[in-house]
């Protein structure tokens, strides 16, 4: 039996491989009971599903290597990747519309596996597929607010609002789920972690599980082996087609259309209509029927309740079921299914529809992807950062001098620096005019690195406020240049116990100690 | 059971198909993260109007850069060193061994980092110490009685001079 395993490989690298690995195992495993004809074809919904998984994996793993996830940088490096960095705008478009096709298809491949009866035979396969649907969507949802346009934020509002829904619970779960009252940047950093730790987490758990340890133990002949692994050969392929003419779709698709990215957040113009991502639209849709209260209530119970109702259908056959139903797993399967679906399609295509008629919304809309559009062709306009900035505001306020009061020998700011620094005076022109002029020793030792006013210069640390931290002191001070190692100092620091005089160090230490913040 | 020739014709199939899918990710993900080899404009920073450039000892000066990189702008504060002897020739203080801040010694006439002991004479050229070639000068030009710089940095500890981006 163990010859006729594996033929396409060399005898040795197979005797190799299935004494040091447990690929064999795996892949008699993997080998699923046969079927024939066209059914086959119909079965390939899994590779796709695989093959989309991995879209996701890869795309988002390299987003991350752009996206910053903070509320000053996530809309700028959004904008950066979709409009400056190669190939950027494509991966972020294969991103955001794989997922919506990754639900399609997570739903196909629950419709086919319901044909089949897959929740009978094999219900732990079934309930972790129900349950992989819905962490795509989680993933969905969590992933619409990172870009921290106008369009997100009112996704975080809607995915708020549904948390807040649940019974008993709903205020607390939305407060943790937006660490807070309010959306804030706590809330940006909390869905890039559910996004992009959390949910990818669970769903390689349910993913390696649903693979290798959800399946049933059979025994099965020889002979019967032998049979199921020359229809794998056949299916593998079926799937491998599939999947790579699905991908073909997406790449052209993402290629044709960009994926949205509106202006940041705080640019929103007040008559903003949002609108979710299409794999959400239903919902959209549905609480618009909704009155008030119970909206947000309907609005989770119902999927829910579809959720939990497919997951649990392995187990829907009760004998008081049985008596009222024939089939009552088959017969309670099918209303639900029938439900979903239907709710799924009709309230898609109404959302849709509604749109399209209504003249102001219509008339908004428009002039909203017309705003994105001019969004998308405008330059990339890059975040500015002010910490030297800062520093130099403070160096002015650190030494009493206005900056009117002092020369500017600088001259004139940079066009883009503004507010004007105040041009230190040249250390050679004006030596120790006045007490908060700096000891020449110091210009010439230390000014290098800790800034001509002690202000630093990165990486090395700023002077001002130090004598407050302990083992500061002056006497500490001295000690600190003429044996920084004694002190741990990070970055280190070269000693100078050679290099200035003991009455230039005490002067340096007096006047470092009394840089304070004012 | 199909033959072994069918079965490894199904076999090239999704093996195909994998690489095809497999070179189309792996070709963008190439063009996505290849580093930037764009120069950021060059801007001209103001170091010190041309009256106050004189005598025969190099003068320091601090100048505000903005220097533009990825999706960030940064102002940045940096040192020079105006030479009114040599022409008004700009050097950056920024050590060419480990890029510490070179600091001007009057009593010895010379350049001397603090962090490896590294000197430079008055003109910025290497006299002794571990840096392996002389302060670095920057391009200058004078504009409407100011002296302007073009703010940039080089690689550090090597003997030819490579300008960053």
């Amino acid at each position: 039996m163990k010859e006729e395993q594996n033929p396409y490989l060399p005898p040795r690298i197979r005797r190799w491989l299935s004494r040091w690995t447990t690929l064999e195992d795996i892949e008699r495993s993997l080998v699923d009971e046969p079927s024939g004809g066209v059914e086959a074809w119909t079965r390939t919904t899994a590779g796709v599903v695989a093959m989309l998984v991995v879209v996701q994996a890869v795309t988002g793993v390299l987003l991350a290597f752009y996206y910053v996830p903070s509320a000053e940088s996530a809309h700028t490096t959004v904008a950066y990747i979709e409009k400056m960095v190669p190939a950027g705008s494509w991966l972020r478009a294969m991103h955001h519309y794989g997922s919506q096709w990754l639900t399609l298809f997570l739903v196909l491949h629950l419709a086919q596996m319901f044909w089949r009866e897959g929740y009978k035979r094999r219900p732990i396969g079934w309930m972790s597929t129900v349950l992989l649907l819905g962490l795509v969507l989680a993933g969905g949802a969590t992933g619409y607010s990172l870009p921290w346009d106008a369009r997100a934020f009112f996704g975080t509002r809607v995915t708020e609002g549904i948390a807040g829904g649940l019974p008993l619970i709903g205020a607390a779960s939305r407060n943790w789920l937006l660490g807070g009252l309010e959306i804030t940047p706590i809330t940006l950093a909390r869905f890039f972690a559910l996004h992009v730790l959390v949910v990818p987490a669970l769903i390689l758990l349910i993913l390696t599980a649903r693979l290798f340890v959800f399946r049933e133990r059979g025994m099965v002949s020889d002979a019967e082996e032998r049979r199921l692994e020359g229809w794998m050969f056949g299916q593998v392929a079926r799937n491998a087609v599939v999947a790579g003419l699905v991908f073909l779709a997406l790449s052209l698709w993402a290629a044709k259309f960009h994926a949205p990215l509106g202006p940041a957040a705080d640019t929103a113009a007040p008559g903003y209509l949002p609108r979710p991502g299409a794999q959400f639209l239903w919902l959209f849709q549905l609480l618009k029927y909704l009155p008030g209260r119970l909206a947000s209530t309907v609005a989770v119970a119902l999927p829910t309740l579809i959720f939990i109702g497919l997951a649990s259908l392995p187990f829907l056959n009760p004998p008081p079921l049985r008596k009222m139903m024939a089939k009552p797993r088959r017969n309670i399967g099918v209303a639900l299914f029938v439900l979903g679906f239907a709710l799924f399609t009709t309230m898609t295509m109404i959302a849709y529809v509604e749109d399209a008629r209504d003249p102001r919304v219509r008339d908004q809309l428009a002039r909203q992807s017309k705003e994105e559009e001019a969004f998308r062709i405008a330059p990339f306009s890059p975040l500015r950062t002010r910490t030297s900035e800062s520093n130099i505001e403070d160096e002015l306020i650190d030494t009493g001098e206005e900056p009117a009061a002092s020369p500017t020998p600088s001259g004139s700011p940079t066009p883009n620096a503004s507010p004007s620094p105040g041009g230190s005076p040249s250390p050679s022109t004006t030596p120790g005019r006045s007490s908060t002029s700096p000891p020449d020793s110091y210009i010439t030792n230390c000014s290098g690195c800790h800034g001509t006013r002690g202000q630093g210069v990165f990486p090395f640390p700023r002077l001002i406020g130090v004598s407050a931290k302990p083992r500061r002191s002056v006497e500490d001070l001295v000690g600190i240049i003429n044996n920084p190692a004694a002190y741990d100092l990070q970055p280190t620091m070269p000693g100078f116990a050679t290099k200035i005089s003991d009455a230039e160090k005490q002067e340096i230490a007096v006047w470092v100690a009394a840089l304070k913040k004012r | 059971m199909p033959d072994p020739g069918r079965r490894n014709f199904l076999l090239l199939i999704p093996l195909g198909i994998f690489a095809g899918v497999a070179a189309t990710i792996v070709g963008a993900a190439f063009r996505f993260l290849r580093p930037s080899d764009a120069r950021s404009e060059a801007k001209w920073s103001n170091v010190a109007p041309l009256a106050q450039l004189k005598g025969e000892k190099p003068i320091m000066r601090s100048i505000i850069a903005e220097h533009q990189a990825g999706w960030a702008s940064t102002v940045e504060e940096h040192f020079v060193y105006v030479l009114p002897s040599k022409n008004n020739q700009v050097l950056s203080s920024v050590c060419p061994h480990e890029g510490c801040n070179v600091s001007w010694r009057d009593e010895e006439s010379e350049f001397f980092c603090p962090c490896h002991d590294s000197y430079f004479a008055a003109d910025g050229s290497r006299t002794r110490g571990p840096s392996r070639r002389g302060l670095d000068p920057l391009p200058t030009r004078e504009k409407d009685g100011v002296l302007q710089v073009q703010y940039q940095t080089f690689i550090n500890n090597t003997e030819e001079r490579i300008a960053r981006g």
